[in-house]
């Protein structure tokens, strides 16, 4: 049990210092390290749960093609934060008071409560998820590739510009159906003047 | 349909017809149509009324239609017919009808005559509904009704600025008192859960409701008298009593036809109305009607004194109306109900008839309204003269008149009272009664005496057509015998169950039997008034000049209605003018005088200003939220 | 290990069902065929949802069942909103072709995420649990955040519609949270079983009611409540109007649905907990919604505020937790639904012709077209709660029920309210009859716009004067409820 704990509070505090890494640090690809570090972290805290599976897919999504997805964008994209950073300072007082607060309550209610251990199973997790899931919950599930789906269709709205096709297709009876007078000018020019 | 609901909807469809196809119908049609439509609601009404008031006719109750049916909660609209509402409907429709055959021909140069009628019907339709009802929501329905189409007709010359602003102010001011009379209207629901007439003075008469309830903030407060001071509020609103007077002089920027007909015969009168109506929920609260004695009082007198000073013709009459409402109350306040409606009838007809001959005179004088600049008017135009002199003399109580039947029932009630609030009435209303006289005779002398003050306008000025020369005679002869006819009225027992007395209300009766120089005096307060009219203003005319010159700071006071509208704009309109401003950053309290061009210009700036403000608030959005989030989360966890 | 497969009974769905066909072979559709063929995309969008109209109706009458584990209700308040919920996309849809043809808006992706956002919000009014509420939720929301930036080279599009987007996500945070805290009191997500796990427990423990707390917050923004609502001025004013006519009321009917749902079915016993919250709310919101429109200057913003006075109203409806409050709320969104759109369908015809959208381009429309302007000032009555309009009868319902479940306070301070918001009411219906006319207002009334405007004028008008039916209507809608 000792052990448990000990790994636990670890992984704890380096989900939370990671998390924090990622709004503190100045340069933005260390962001997003600190990000991958931070769903490593959780998937850690998952493993500890004994929900393999939600770990491998964090690791496997997440880190694997979110977070570097991510990185290459924040690579490519050269943006200035400093600014915003120094804005961001001047609230912070403010915002550090509030979210203390807001700490503060959760701590004290959450305190209160009895812990709903989840029951163990003999089941394998994944195998578990995948009867729910397609049975129990087959109905989010679904609703749930619509969601997918609808990011799909916002994104290449709001993004994909459409350029003029520049498609050269011969259409032969066009071209047999062209007259002289569509197809050359006459144009007189002085010598010298030029077109 | 019967003949009691076309009395009430027969306006509604010349409404309808003249406002949907004026355009169509042209201006003479579209008049016609309405004419038409009042026309009939008038015979009606009349027939009506012999079957009721002058035969012994019982009366009548008719469910017209179910409004809302679902579940348990039913709304109905009905009709209620008694002597009451028989004396309401003779005078809403038989006047409305001459006032819009007036219009004719007060209004023949303007071009935008189809909406003016319609309005003018849609304003007698509801009124109309507000004197049949049977419930307090068809009450309320019609005293909505009457409140928009007044502030339509207010604001009819919308191009006039000023006539906008007293249109907006007139609906502001009501707000304040449709305010209290709704929450009469609620509390009167929350206490008998029906708003129906009959069942609510039925279980108000057996005691059948619990005698304190609670009220918003207030602890435990008796049942009626919050009820009835809240119906009060709103009958203060509506017949501009004293504190919430302010909108009824503004109120004369509509046409003239139309102060005539709102503003001094009719809707200015549901106040009243509505008080008698309500007579078995008054009667019930001592306080209730003590209050409504003293303003009443109040307001008789202070009326009379503003009336004193004005100088617009139009104003004059508007605070002699604001002032002879105040008698109306009174004598509501000391159970004299069949003297308040006697007078509230007696008084449409001179104070309809003294409106649209001050219309007259302001046609024949190319829309002149200064009195100053008028005078000598007898000689270019003798009927008006005539007829308003009839409208004065019945105003002030000559003998044998309509005013010297009903204010002299009022005043005598008043005193009969034998109670303080009724001697403080008497007392007021006999120093009102000399000032009347003074400030109506002041009317006639500087108007059609003495040499005209302005050369041009007198040799212009006209005799009017007859088409409004007639509705003003027949005015004239109710103004003449309406008195006489209806003094039975005020005899006991005449409204039958209409009205109600509790035991020991008995002003009335005792009023029959006052001695002789109670009943005398007011026919005294008429000589004096009238001799000090004549002394200044015919006598010596130099002589008022001198007197305001004495008494300067006094003269504005009265000048200025005192200082009303002037604390009214520090105590309510500077402070929401500034939380406007506060509200938003920069503000212009421009947008909320609502009839100023340029809106356009200003909302240019507004649109800049937002657009600079919009960027990057999304911080100042989330911070928002989370506070908000803060809050609930302490407060309810 | 066999696989225990729950009851479905996917007839329920059906609507849904054809709706997600109809988006996806739009998809196909628009992504094949040229821009000529926009037309008939819009067409056929619009009969897909009468189509679901049809179906819906054609579904047997509704006793109350659960099915798909449970996650989907349907009784009679499912199937009614369902019909507002095709109402409000259908006319707004309608009324918007010519507005987007005219602003090269008209794809076919715009037909395709107006529909999944329904099906997200019909998914939210028959949500059985806190899970497909979300879901539900976030697909209505998500489809209708690209809608607002949809004209994405207009700053102020592109603006709101991010704007909407991260407050959303913020609010969708909390909500989040809010679910997760229940469901770590109670152990399950489906209403029914939260209710029982409320009343079997033997006193409430405060993360429920902090959970409760945080979902009614993160529905409390989908309908602009405030403080929650500061998204919706600047969002109302920034996304194309056709997009505005369309958030300004069928979000709000899936909302309200949602707060039944959790309210009454999960949350009933904790009624002594929310309802001082959401009269909290409702005060707020009354103020913000007459006090915030005074100083507007901007239709859509000015509607913005009017619907935010709207939703104050329909708060305290939902606060008396009788059910004649909660017949007024689904009245008060039928009615909502029709002045909303008609007044917007009137923003839409006048906007055509290049006018822009200050209330002050309207001065003087009365001169010019004096039907247009006697609707746009019915619309602005009924707003008002003036009768006989159908949006007097609305208020009055709802007063009743304040006064009748003993919330006198409450029902005074929203009387004062709605007098304030009348003022700004009265100024447009002024500036339209009273003010000196700039604008020529020669613009054509399409054949759909003439369509739309009669359908709201008349459910104005005849719910006004004869309540009756659609209060009976909203009655045996809330009857399964409590």
């Amino acid at each position: 049990m000792m052990v448990v704990d000990v790994i636990f509070y670890a992984f704890a505090a380096v989900t939370t210092l990671a998390a924090i890494g990622v709004v503190s640090s100045r340069n933005q690809v260390h962001s997003v390290l600190f990000l991958i570090l931070t769903f490593f972290s959780t998937a850690a805290l998952f493993v500890l749960l004994e929900a393999e599976f939600l770990a491998a897919l964090l690791v496997m999504v997440y880190m694997g093609a979110v977070a570097v997805l991510f990185l290459f964008v924040v690579m490519m994209l050269d943006m200035d934060v400093s600014d915003l950073k120094a804005q961001a300072i001047n609230h912070l007082p403010l915002g550090l008071a509030v979210g203390a607060v807001i700490l503060l309550e959760l701590v004290v209610v959450l305190s209160h409560s009895h812990a709903h251990v989840a029951a163990a199973s003999t089941v394998p997790n994944t195998l578990a998820i995948g009867r729910t899931l397609y049975t129990q919950y087959l109905y989010p599930f679904e609703l749930a590739s619509l969601i997918l789906l609808v990011a799909l269709i916002g994104a290449v709205v709001l993004t994909l510009r459409e350029r003029k096709k520049v498609m050269r297709r011969q259409v032969i009876s066009q071209q047999i159906a062209r007259t002289r007078s569509e197809a050359v000018e006459l144009v007189q020019r002085k010598p010298g003047e030029g077109a | 349909m019967s003949k009691y609901l076309l009395i009430v909807l027969a306006p509604l469809f010349g409404s309808m017809i003249a406002g949907f196809f004026g355009r169509l119908l042209g201006n003479r049609l579209a008049s016609l149509v309405t004419i038409a439509g009042m026309s009939v609601s008038a015979l009606l009404a009349i027939i009506t009324f012999f079957e009721i008031a002058v035969g012994n006719g019982d009366p009548v109750r008719q469910e017209v239609w179910s409004w809302i049916v679902s579940g348990e909660f039913r709304v109905s609209f009905g009709l209620l017919i008694d002597r009451l509402t028989a004396v309401m409907l003779i005078v809403v429709s038989g006047i409305s009808t001459l006032i819009h055959i007036y219009s004719m021909g007060y209004m023949a140069e303007d071009p935008d005559q189809p909406r003016f009628f319609s309005y003018l019907s849609l304003f007698t339709f509801a009124m109309l509904m507000l004197v049949t009802g049977d419930s307090f929501l068809q009450l309320f329905f019609g005293w909505e009704g009457v409140g928009l189409a007044s502030y339509l007709l207010i604001g009819f010359w919308f191009k006039k600025e000023s006539a906008c602003n007293a249109a907006i102010k007139a609906f502001l001011v009501n707000r304040v008192g449709d305010f209290g009379f709704a929450l009469g209207i609620f509390t009167i629901y929350q206490v008998f859960h029906t708003l129906d007439y009959a069942t609510v003075f039925r279980m108000a008469g057996t005691g059948q409701y619990p005698q304190t309830v609670d009220f918003l903030f207030w602890g435990p407060v008796h049942t009626m008298t919050l009820i009835c001071l809240l119906l009060f509020i709103g009958a203060m609103g509506k017949s501009a009593q004293f504190i919430l007077h302010t909108w009824l002089p503004d109120a004369m920027e509509g046409p003239t036809p139309v102060s005539a007909l709102i503003h001094a015969a009719t809707m200015v009168t549901a106040g009243v109305f509505m008080v008698c109506r309500a007579s078995p929920l008054f009667e019930l609260s001592e306080t209730a009607l003590t209050v409504v004695t003293v303003i009443g009082a109040i307001t008789a007198f202070f009326a009379a004194t503003v009336g004193l000073v004005q100088n617009d013709i139009k104003r004059v009459i508007a605070y002699s109306t604001c002032s002879q409402l105040g008698y109306m109350f009174f004598a509501a306040g000391v159970s004299a109900y069949s003297a308040a409606i006697f007078h509230l009838m007696t008084h449409a007809f001179f104070k309809a008839l003294l409106f649209l001959s001050a219309g007259a005179v302001i046609h024949s004088m190319h829309h002149e309204q200064d009195m100053r600049k008028m005078g000598g008017l007898r000689k270019k135009i003798p009927i008006t003269y005539t007829v308003m002199m009839i409208g004065t003399l019945a105003l002030t109580g000559f003998p044998f008149l309509a005013g010297f039947y009903s204010k002299d029932a009022i005043l005598e009630a008043a005193y009969a009272a034998h109670s303080t609030a009724g001697t403080f009435a008497w007392t007021l209303g006999m120093i009102g009664a000399v000032l009347t006289t003074f400030y109506s005779f002041r009317l006639i002398f500087m108007t059609f005496h003495g040499r005209p003050a302005d050369h041009h306008s007198y040799d212009h000025a006209h005799e009017s057509p007859w088409v409004m020369l007639g509705p003003l005679m027949v005015l004239a002869v109710g103004a003449l015998f309406a008195g006489m006819l209806g003094e039975s009225m005020t005899h006991l027992g005449w409204f039958k169950s209409a009205i109600f007395l509790a035991p020991g209300h008995d002003a009335m009766e005792h009023a029959h039997h006052v001695s002789a120089w109670v009943k005398w005096s007011p026919f005294l307060m008429f000589l004096i008034g009238l001799g000090m009219a004549w002394l200044l203003y015919v006598r010596m005319p130099e002589l008022p000049g001198i007197i305001a010159g004495h008494y300067r700071a006094t003269h504005r006071f009265l000048l200025n209605a005192w200082y009303f509208d002037r604390l009214y704009d520090r105590l309510f309109v500077q402070p929401a003018k500034l939380i406007g401003e506060g509200l938003w950053l920069t503000g212009d309290a421009k947008i909320v005088d609502g009839c100023v061009n340029g809106v356009a210009n200003l909302c240019q700036r507004w649109a800049e200003q937002l657009r600079s403000l919009q960027t990057g608030y999304v911080y100042h959005y989330a911070f928002a939220m989370l506070i908000g989030v803060l809050v609930l989360m302490s407060l309810y966890t | 290990m066999a696989v225990q497969l729950p009851e479905m009974n996917l007839v329920l769905l059906s609507p849904e069902i054809l709706l997600s066909l109809v988006a996806m072979g739009l998809l196909l559709m628009s992504a094949w065929s040229g821009k000529e063929s926009r037309g008939l995309i819009g067409t056929m969008a619009l009969s897909g949802i009468v189509l679901a109209a049809v179906v819906l109706a054609g579904l047997s009458s509704a006793t109350p069942s659960a099915t798909m584990g449970g996650h989907f209700i349907d009784d009679r308040l499912a199937r009614a909103m369902k019909w507002l919920l095709l109402i409000a996309t259908a006319l707004p849809l309608l009324m918007s072709r010519e507005y987007l043809n005219q602003h090269g808006l008209d794809s076919g992706e715009y037909y395709v995420l107006t529909i999944t956002s329904l099906i997200g919000a019909m998914a939210m009014v028959s949500a059985g649990s806190f899970l497909l509420l979300y879901l539900g939720l976030e697909l209505m929301s998500l489809s209708i955040y690209v809608l607002a930036a949809y004209q994405r080279d207009q700053l102020q599009s592109t603006e709101a519609g991010l704007k909407y987007f991260i407050l959303g996500s913020l609010a969708s945070g909390i909500l989040l949270y809010g679910t997760s805290l229940v469901y770590g009191a109670t152990g399950t997500t489906l209403f029914t079983a939260v209710a029982n796990a409320i009343k079997t427990a033997e006193h409430v423990s405060p993360v429920l009611v902090l959970g409760a707390v945080l979902v009614i917050i993160g529905i409390s923004f989908k309908v602009a409540a405030a403080p929650f609502h500061m998204w919706a001025p600047d969002v109302y004013e920034g996304a194309p109007t056709s997009v505005t006519a369309f958030i300004a009321v069928m979000p709000k009917v899936a909302a309200f649905t949602a707060f039944f749902r959790v309210l009454l079915e999960a949350f009933s016993a904790l009624h002594v907990h929310w309802a001082p919250m959401l009269q909290l709310l409702a005060v707020l919101t009354l103020a913000v919604g007459s006090l915030g429109a005074i100083a507007q200057s901007n239709i859509k913003r000015l509607l913005a505020y009017s619907s935010i006075g709207h939703v104050g109203f329909l708060l305290i409806g939902l606060t008396t937790g009788s059910q004649l409050g909660h017949q007024s709320v689904v009245f008060y969104l039928a009615n909502y639904i029709f002045m909303s759109v008609g007044a917007f369908c009137l923003v839409l015809v006048l906007n055509r012709q290049g006018i822009g959208d200050q209330i002050s381009d309207y001065a003087g429309l009365a001169k010019k077209r004096p039907l247009l302007a006697f609707l746009m000032s019915m619309f602005m009555f009924s707003m008002a709660g003036i009768p006989p309009l159908a949006g007097f009868i609305a208020k009055l319902y709802v007063l009743m029920a304040a006064v009748k479940a003993g919330l006198l306070t409450l029902a005074v301070i929203s009387v004062i309210f709605a007098a304030i918001g009348a003022f700004y009411y009265l100024r447009i219906v002024k500036i339209i009859y009273f003010d000196v006319a700039e604008q020529p207002f020669d613009m054509e009334v399409s054949l759909s716009h003439q369509i739309v405007l009669a359908i709201s004028a008349l459910i104005v008008l005849v719910v006004g004067i004869f309540p009756g039916k659609l209060l009976d209507w909203s009655l045996a809608s809330v009857q399964s409820l409590l």
